[in-house]
């Protein structure tokens, strides 16, 4: 049912995007400004202030940000000729792009969504407990399921080295 | 208990931006044909942080600076001090001279001055009612007139003519 949805809306997404870039577009090529500007609010300083033009700025990075990403896991994906971009293509994307800080995190995000997601399934009728979930995973979510470091914490630790260890045996 | 995990972790998986929008992001590369849902929960939580990181130096250099507004030449530092995202930002920041923006003035309406006749201006017209029996009337309580009328070789005539009484007296 998800995947279903993947497609479609990929290929939606896909053809408004590379057919036109009218007006109504415009907007579509940057996230809302309100949620950069309230993530913003919540990094910095209470007392700190941030200008328009800064906002402005800032939304266009994250998009950038989004965009050089997902093009470095699209071209990964392109080499093994695949066609559906998955978590890890992104998380060896961001380390092979300097950003190796934020795999660890990352990876407790998706721990506790892979969890929710199996509470999903469960909750539409299939009989299987969420450990059992892990059971129907590919050999690469068990190893990942089993590692120690996904089980730590900290949420914005330092983790270089243990974030090397990822991609070294990711690699 | 999933609730409780996320409790004491401290960690929440609720996305700050729109899948939707994020999902558009991403597919403006021509080459990107499907994104799983995990791939895409990804790419948005690393954006947080990335937007988190960015707001963050950006204030540590408006703090250096001695400001309370982070503005665009705070960015471009602290996009410069990381490698990594000076590596794919920096030729996308506007430059320098675009920074200021000059605001246009506004004009005021010029108003257009009233130029009244001041009060007490006479008209000419009065000179000619003077035959009639009311402007007569007034003629005697008006000083400054005796002297003109008396040196006008017609006027004495009329005078006499329609006022025989005050000729008597003088």
């Amino acid at each position: 049912m998800a995947e279903s949805d993947n497609e479609s809306g990929g290929h939606t997404g896909n053809a408004s995007g590379s057919n036109e870039f009218s007006g109504c577009r415009e907007q579509d090529r940057f996230l809302p400004i309100a949620n950069v500007s309230r993530i913003m609010k919540k990094a910095l300083p209470a007392n700190a202030k941030i200008s328009k033009e800064a906002k402005e700025t800032v939304q266009e990075c994250v998009s950038e940000f989004i965009s050089f990403i997902t093009g470095e896991a699209s071209d990964k994906c392109q080499k093994e000729k695949r066609k559906t971009i998955n978590g890890d293509d992104l998380l060896w994307a961001m380390t092979t792009l300097g950003f190796e800080e934020y795999v660890e995190p990352l990876k407790v995000y998706l721990h506790k969504y892979r969890e929710l997601e199996g509470e999903k399934t469960a909750m539409m009728g299939r009989p299987h407990e969420r450990d059992e979930g892990y059971g129907h995973a590919t050999p690469m979510m068990i190893m990942m399921g089993h590692q120690q470091q996904q089980h730590q914490g900290h949420v914005y630790g330092s983790g270089t080295t243990t974030g090397s260890a990822s991609s070294a045996r990711t690699r | 208990m999933v609730m409780a995990d996320e409790e004491e972790n401290g960690v929440s998986i609720q996305l700050e931006f729109p899948k939707g929008r994020v999902k558009k992001i991403m597919a403006l590369d021509k080459d990107v044909k499907r994104v799983s849902s995990e791939a895409l929960f990804l790419v948005s939580r690393s954006t947080e942080l990335f937007l988190q990181f960015l707001a963050e130096k950006s204030a540590q250099v408006a703090i250096e600076k001695k400001r309370k507004t982070v503005n665009l030449e705070h960015i471009r530092v602290a996009v410069k001090r990381h490698q990594p995202t000076r590596d794919f930002l920096l030729d996308e920041l506007p430059p320098p001279s675009q920074a200021a923006k000059p605001d246009k003035p506004t004009q005021p309406a010029g108003r257009p001055k009233l130029d009244p006749a001041p009060r007490g201006t006479r008209c000419i017209d009065q000179f000619f009612r003077k035959p009639e029996p009311e402007n007569t009337a007034q003629a005697p309580g008006q000083p400054p007139e005796n002297p003109a009328q008396a040196q006008s070789p017609e006027n004495p005539d009329q005078d006499q003519a329609q006022s025989p009484v005050p000729v008597d007296e003088s």
